[in-house]
């Protein structure tokens, strides 16, 4: 088997069992107080973290077209806008920086 | 006219039905980071047929990302496994926060519904609540049901088209994730109690990643569990 193979069969069995194990955790988890708060959290908290992780890794085009699609997004509150924007941008940065 | 309460009970068609139009404006999102993927797809030595029968499977746009990206990168397939699922543990909690959704039904509905859980048409049920609809199971799984099709779609087509088209990078298109991730960010935030924690995740996972050798999955998920954490003890209810 190739590797591509097996990194789909990986992934998708380690996806699913991810996607019902929290079905089974759903019913052990306290629906106030801490953890409940940090569970809440947690979506945000981890976007936030990836980010960091992606922009890190890019130059200098890339930190200002996150500006502007941050920008677009304050404004429109659009996904497909602020990834039309973003890509855009970065394109055009690219080329002129 | 109909009233709020004939709007709040609707059938299980109603609902999947409402839930395929509500979803439509983030079905294009999902096409355009489809199509960037197939791109990704195809560097990492893809087929149409593999990356057609990931999308189904797997079903989670960062993960097939971060996992392409990690086997492009030269990681093997295993360290691009951990990577793709490190970033999958946030599904662990969607799906343990549906709870409500799941509870009482057969035990297909539930294997079922899990699987269409995306951040999409999560975020989509929690927003059209937001707004006094009336939106549970049929709406999630309606709302899954058709970002599951587009993402098949545009992923194969990227496949497809990346043999036509330039390196994603040239025409910017590699940054599809970066801004979707800001829009995305932008509409989970609550409010200034959010910032600590936000800064917190941030700080740690740029930390790691800046000043460790750790892989930046791992760097992101510790980031993200920081953050929360934080928010679990400093914030009220």
């Amino acid at each position: 088997m190739t590797e591509q193979w097996w990194l789909i069969l990986g992934l998708a069995i380690g996806t699913y069992s991810i996607r019902l194990g929290g079905y089974f955790l759903g019913a052990q988890i306290p629906s106030s107080g801490a953890w409940s708060r940090a569970l809440t959290a947690l979506p945000g908290s981890l976007i936030a973290a990836l980010l960091a992780v992606i922009l890190i890794q890019g130059g200098t085009a890339d930190w200002l077209a996150a500006s502007i699609a941050l920008a677009v997004a304050m404004l429109t509150r659009s996904l497909p806008l602020t990834m039309i924007a973003g890509i855009v941008a970065v394109w055009f940065l690219r080329i002129s920086l | 006219m109909k009233t709020i309460q004939e709007t709040r009970r609707r059938t299980p068609l109603q609902e999947f039905r409402a839930a395929i139009s509500d979803i439509i404006p983030l079905a294009f999102g999902v096409a355009i980071y489809g199509a960037a993927f197939g791109l990704l797809a195809a560097q990492a030595g893809m087929s149409e047929l593999q990356t057609g029968v990931m999308g189904t499977l797997v079903f989670a746009g960062s993960s097939q990302i971060v996992a392409a990206e990690r086997l492009v990168a030269g990681a093997g397939a295993f360290a691009a496994i951990v990577a793709g699922l490190a970033l999958n543990l946030r599904l662990l909690l969607m799906t343990a926060s549906l709870r409500d959704e799941f509870t009482g039904r057969p035990i297909w509905q539930v294997l079922l519904g899990v699987h269409l859980t995306s951040d999409e048409n999560w975020a989509l049920m929690h927003a059209t609540r937001a707004k006094g609809m009336h939106a549970g199971y049929w709406y999630l799984v309606g709302g899954g049901a058709s970002l599951l099709l587009v993402w098949i779609v545009s992923t194969v087509l990227g496949v497809s088209f990346a043999k036509a088209l330039p390196d994603p990078r040239a025409v910017g298109i590699d940054f599809a994730f970066t801004a979707a991730f800001i829009a995305i960010l932008c509409n989970l935030w609550r409010g200034v109690e959010d910032f600590l924690p936000w800064a917190v995740s941030i700080g740690c996972a740029g930390a790691l990643t800046l000043l460790t050798p750790v892989e930046p999955s791992w760097a992101l998920a510790f980031g993200g569990v920081a953050g929360a954490a934080v928010a679990g003890i400093f914030q009220n209810d």
